[in-house]
């Protein structure tokens, strides 16, 4: 039995009230974002922000949708992540939330490479980083509260209890709406199964869902990642070094041309592709 | 509200009009989706497909400006198909009442118009009465001059094909609207209607919320479970702040502010009371002496006595034609008039229209006093970005003062549910409670006077000012503000029903001899001797039907009514219209009703159920408007088209202080609306200095369909400049298909939409779209016309260009 999200996004109004009280719960700082065009920002999950929502117009035969996805940690039940850290900084808890520990992690970033949700994120800013993400409010759950997000939000768009049973009910609420879901709960299956589950009237892939297969990562990310250690490392400091010269680059462009209307860099960085649809 | 958060999931069709509620009013659509959760319809109409419109089942686009064509249209629909409630509309509207013969609508224009005045005489408007002092009726709704009739000949022009061509609404839409709508008209379905500042912030802002009175008074949704007429408040607590006084033309209970013409109490008293002969109404307003009395005794005290009519000669007067609207104030600080302003919790150089106007105006103030929690662009008006601070002579003083979790009391939310709320933490730094501000000001006013009294000291001398030296006591006020007697208050039979220094349990307690004293007898029953009402937790639900009252839970005016007008929820042989939503129910054999607390307990049939009019009847006419006794489509102030309707462009009786200068159409061609944002509020005083909102929403933007952005060479993200007659302002360009071009009289009108929290202050700046907003207002409020505008947008030459 773990515990799980349901998250329906055929109820989410993106008032971002779960956003906010993400950061809230866990003192997280704010960005300094730029507007690009979208209501959708931070633009991405980043060292300091763990959940966002994304805004995803799209127009299929004539008609148009607005559908708002909160994305954050899919707490898989074969974490990708907690297989390739190699010093057991990330694991999997019998109750479902993927735990962190920071005195533990080395800041090598294998995890982000094992993770096919783009999840884990690295505190770039800081000198000694380490990685930030989604715990799940496993220190709430520890005293019998719903997460941050679930209480902060008006409609029951994300509601929280047993896998089972939140499947169960996703599954019910597809028999009972065929037309306003597309038949398929996302996570049930994907990677293995993870601990949060979609529901959406629209394709997830049109939302930037990743289309996975339902094999779980940490079988194929495990034996790579145990190979290559060395290579991987390498890649890692690589691109620290990369960002602070790409970094101190924008800084002096900034100081000579005031007006900055670019994104930041952390967005410019952090921004993967598939956020955009 | 008529009704309340909670009564929306009771709703078979919520028609959200003006309003965007899941980014405005987001904990609201907990009961949206209850109602969708329960089969309820729901529909947005608004011009821009919002995140409301995301959980519509139907969503229809209308151009800024035109709900009355819409309403109008739907107003048609019901009468062309019969769907209204007949015995509804004949027992509890004014449809049956006969009109003077001279009543006439003509070329755009009601009869009594003074075009020197561009206001109207409206005694053509009035019912014929007869000699008994009650007007003449035809309840077969025939003849020519009844309401009914009258109001039939007026919509007959609001054909779907001529709404379509005003709007720019698909008339399939239109139809899905009006079926979705009509389907209520029968007992055993209801509809709701949403609103806010897309209705009222309009020169007929008023008519649109007349347009759904008639509506919802024909189809018999008033009173209802799951029914009436909802206006969205925008500001945490306005509507206590409307309650307890807030307007000019108001004192607090909404008994009218006295003019200069009534310098007797009983001339004020007189005017103010409307006088009904006819048995069946209650016309609840011939308590109006008690009500303003027990005020008076209130603010007064023991010096209030009947010799002295109470005190009523030291309450300021109004000038006979006086008017102290928003609008008014800029004038007059130009000119002198007005030499220090107190904006308290407000921040007029960022919410006002016109805000350049605004910030210039205040240049010219001797003195600024701001109350807030933090600095904004009125405190730091005279370092604007373009001005020389040298040049500003005025001494401003910033107050910093308590936010909400920091200080104790009472806060009323848009269903008039008044709920009592602690302190969690004390203020940082030197922030005081309002109240604490309140209190000094006033105890230094009242040494200044008793030092130097001047002419007329006794206004501040004699008020009855007691609330300490330092912390106000929420209590202490909240008791005053619910009433207690000062004398032995007594019965026919001279049998003490409260005795002095007892709090009276409700207003109909409440004495015009100077016996009691109330400072705003609305909320009289609140902290009564049972104790403090507003503090109450019970979340259980006491309905039988569990329709969602849940009565002990804190407190709602008037007399913990969760629905008012409750009694049109049943016929006059006292049925339940709807017997799965019997709001209110007789019990025979005891003698009462049972379920909401009802408006008045007179037994079935013995009262009318709108008791706060005069007549006891919802008015289809409504002959006290300042505008026209029916909603009329009229063009807003600046408008890129012309009315088909009539010669009369715009109405007649708006509101334009000065004869502002309207934009040029070929300047400015597109239609311009403003809005807020879930992530800011109101002047983003305290959302923009926020790191976990900011980041949300850091920019000013413009948001524009992708055709017009093709037009004009503009790319999603980019920085453009929105202009308009009056001001000009930088924004990023959210190109979007949410905006859809309108189709009015075969011509593409585009119209943009601009949210308008930001200003030069804060953690994140921008332009202010109320720097484009036009100075008119509406003709019966005054509100300035934020909603509907003309302007321009361009492609900013380099991005880094100075507006």
């Amino acid at each position: 039995m773990t515990k799980a999200m349901l998250i329906d996004t055929t109820r989410c109004i993106g008032c971002r009230g779960c956003q906010a009280a993400c950061k809230q719960w866990h003192d997280l700082p704010g960005e300094t974002t730029h507007n690009t065009g979208s209501y959708q920002n931070p633009p991405w999950i980043s060292g300091k922000t763990r959940t966002v929502v994304t805004f995803n117009e799209l127009e299929q035969e004539g008609a148009l949708t607005w559908t708002f996805a909160k994305r954050q940690c899919m707490h898989c039940e074969h974490p990708g992540c907690a297989s390739a850290c190699t010093v057991g900084a990330l694991r999997k808890t019998s109750d479902g939330p993927v735990v962190y520990d920071a005195a533990k992690c080395i800041g090598c970033r294998y995890c982000q490479y094992a993770c096919p949700f783009d999840i884990p994120a690295y505190e770039w800013d800081e000198v000694l980083g380490l990685i930030g993400k989604c715990d799940f409010c496993v220190d709430r759950q520890g005293e019998g509260m719903e997460p941050a997000c679930v209480k902060a939000c008006p409609t029951e768009a994300i509601t929280y209890g047993e896998r089972d049973q939140l499947l169960a009910e996703a599954h019910r609420r597809i028999v009972a709406d065929p037309t306003g879901y597309v038949d398929h709960v996302y996570g049930e299956h994907e990677v293995g199964g993870t601990s949060m589950l979609y529901l959406a009237g629209v394709p997830f892939a049109s939302l930037g869902f990743p289309v996975l297969r339902n094999e779980p990562v940490s079988a194929y990310t495990e034996a790579v990642m145990r190979q290559t250690p060395t290579i991987a490392l390498t890649v890692a400091a690589g691109a620290s070094a990369l960002y602070w010269i790409i970094k101190r680059r924008q800084m002096n462009m900034v100081l000579a041309e005031p007006v900055a209307a670019a994104p930041s860099i952390d967005q410019a960085a952090e921004k993967p592709e598939e956020v955009e649809s | 509200m008529t009704n309340h958060w909670i009564d929306l999931r009771n709703s078979d069709v919520i028609l959200i009009m003006g309003a965007n509620p899941a980014e405005n009013h987001p904990i609201s659509f907990r009961w949206v989706m209850a109602a969708k959760d329960r089969g309820g319809i729901v529909i947005h109409v608004d011009p821009r497909y919002t995140r409301t419109s995301t959980q519509a089942d139907i969503y229809a686009s209308l151009r800024s400006g035109t709900d009355i064509a819409f309403l109008g249209g739907l107003i048609k629909y019901i009468l062309d198909n019969e769907l209204y409630q007949e015995e509804y509309v004949i027992d509890y509207t004014n449809a049956s009442y006969l009109v003077n013969p001279e009543y006439t609508f003509e070329a755009g224009i009601f009869s009594g118009f003074q075009p020197d005045k561009a206001s109207y005489d409206k005694s053509t408007w009035w019912y014929q009465m007869g000699e008994d002092g009650i007007q003449f009726m035809d309840r077969t709704l025939q003849d020519p001059d009844c309401v009914f009739q009258l109001m039939r000949q007026h919509y007959a022009r609001y054909d779907l094909e001529t709404v379509s061509n005003i709007t720019g609404t698909p008339v399939e839409d239109l139809l899905k609207v009006y079926t979705a709508m009509g389907s209520t008209g029968r007992p055993d379905r209801v509809a709701t209607i949403m609103y806010a500042m897309g209705w009222t912030q309009h020169t007929h802002g008023t008519q649109n919320i007349r347009a759904a009175t008639i509506i919802q008074s024909l189809l018999g949704n008033m009173g209802m479970a799951g029914g009436g007429i909802n206006a969205l408040r925008g500001e945490s607590n306005v509507q206590g702040s409307t309650d307890h006084g807030l307007l000019f033309h108001i004192l607090p209970g909404y008994l009218a502010a006295p003019r200069a013409k009534f310098q007797a109490l009983a001339d004020y008293i007189d005017a103010n009371t409307p006088k009904c002969s006819d048995p069946l109404s209650a016309n609840w307003w011939q308590n109006f002496n008690k009500y303003a009395v027990s005020l008076l005794k209130a603010m007064y005290g023991d010096n209030a006595t009947a010799d002295n009519e109470f005190g009523y000669g030291w309450l300021p007067k109004l000038a006979d034609s006086g008017n102290y609207s928003w609008l008014t104030f800029w004038p007059n600080i130009i000119n002198g008039t007005i030499k220090g302003l107190l904006a308290w919790g407000q921040n007029p150089a960022v919410s006002s229209t016109n805000a350049n106007w605004v910030r210039d105006s205040m240049d010219k103030l001797e003195w600024l006093v701001t109350v807030n929690l933090w600095d904004t662009e009125s405190s730091s008006f005279w370092q604007r970005p373009g001005v020389d601070p040298a040049a500003i002579q005025t001494e401003v003083f910033m107050l910093p003062c308590a936010a909400s979790v920091e200080k104790e009391g009472s806060i009323s939310n848009s269903g008039r549910w008044v709920q009592w709320r602690y302190k969690a933490v004390e203020p940082p730094g030197e922030a005081e409670a309002d109240g604490w501000i309140v209190n000094q000001l006033m105890l230094r006013l009242r040494q200044l006077y008793a030092a130097d009294p001047g002419p007329n000291p006794d206004p501040i001398l004699k008020l009855a000012w007691n609330y300490g030296e330092g912390e106000v006591d929420p209590h202490q006020v909240a008791k005053e503000i619910n009433g207690w007697a000062v004398q032995d208050v007594k019965d026919a039979e001279g049998k003490v029903v409260v005795a002095a220094g007892q709090q009276v349990k409700n207003f109909t307690q409440l004495q015009a001899d100077g016996s009691t004293a109330c400072a705003c007898w609305v909320y009289s029953g609140s902290y009564n001797e049972d104790g403090n009402m507003m503090a109450r937790r019970d979340n259980v639900d006491t309905h039988p039907q569990e329709l969602g009252l849940f009565s002990n839970w804190a407190w709602s005016w008037p007399m913990n009514r969760r629905i008012i007008y409750n009694r049109a929820s049943v016929t006059m042989a006292g049925e339940p219209i709807d017997p799965k939503r019997a709001l209110i129910t007789w019990n025979a054999a005891e003698k009462k009703w049972e379920g909401d607390v009802p408006d008045g307990g007179w037994p079935p049939g013995e009262r009318l159920p709108f008791i706060m009019r005069r007549g006891g009847r919802a008015r289809l006419l409504g002959p006290s408007m300042a505008d026209g006794p029916f909603p009329e489509h009229y063009e807003p102030w600046e408008s890129p088209v012309f009315n088909p309707l009539h010669p009369q462009e715009t109405n007649p009786a708006l509101w334009d202080l000065e004869k502002d200068a309207k934009g040029a159409t070929h300047a400015f061609p597109l239609v311009g609306t403003t809005y807020r944002v879930s992530e800011h509020w109101q002047t983003g005083a305290m959302t923009r200095n926020l790191p976990w909102l900011a980041e949300m929403q850091p920019d000013m933007f413009v948001e524009m369909s992708p055709q017009l952005a093709a037009e004009r060479g503009i790319a999603n993200g980019e920085w453009v400049i929105v202009e308009s007659a009056r001001g000009a302002i930088k924004a990023v360009a959210m190109v979007t298909p949410r905006f859809q071009p309108f189709i009015i009289h075969g011509e593409t009108i585009h119209e943009v939409g601009l949210p308008y929290h930001w200003g030069y202050i804060g953690l994140v700046t921008g332009g202010s779209a109320n720097e484009l907003t036009p100075p008119v207002g509406d003709a019966n409020t005054m509100i300035p016309e934020t909603k509907a505008f003309l302007c321009n947008v361009r492609k900013s030459t380099n991005g880094t260009e100075e507006v």
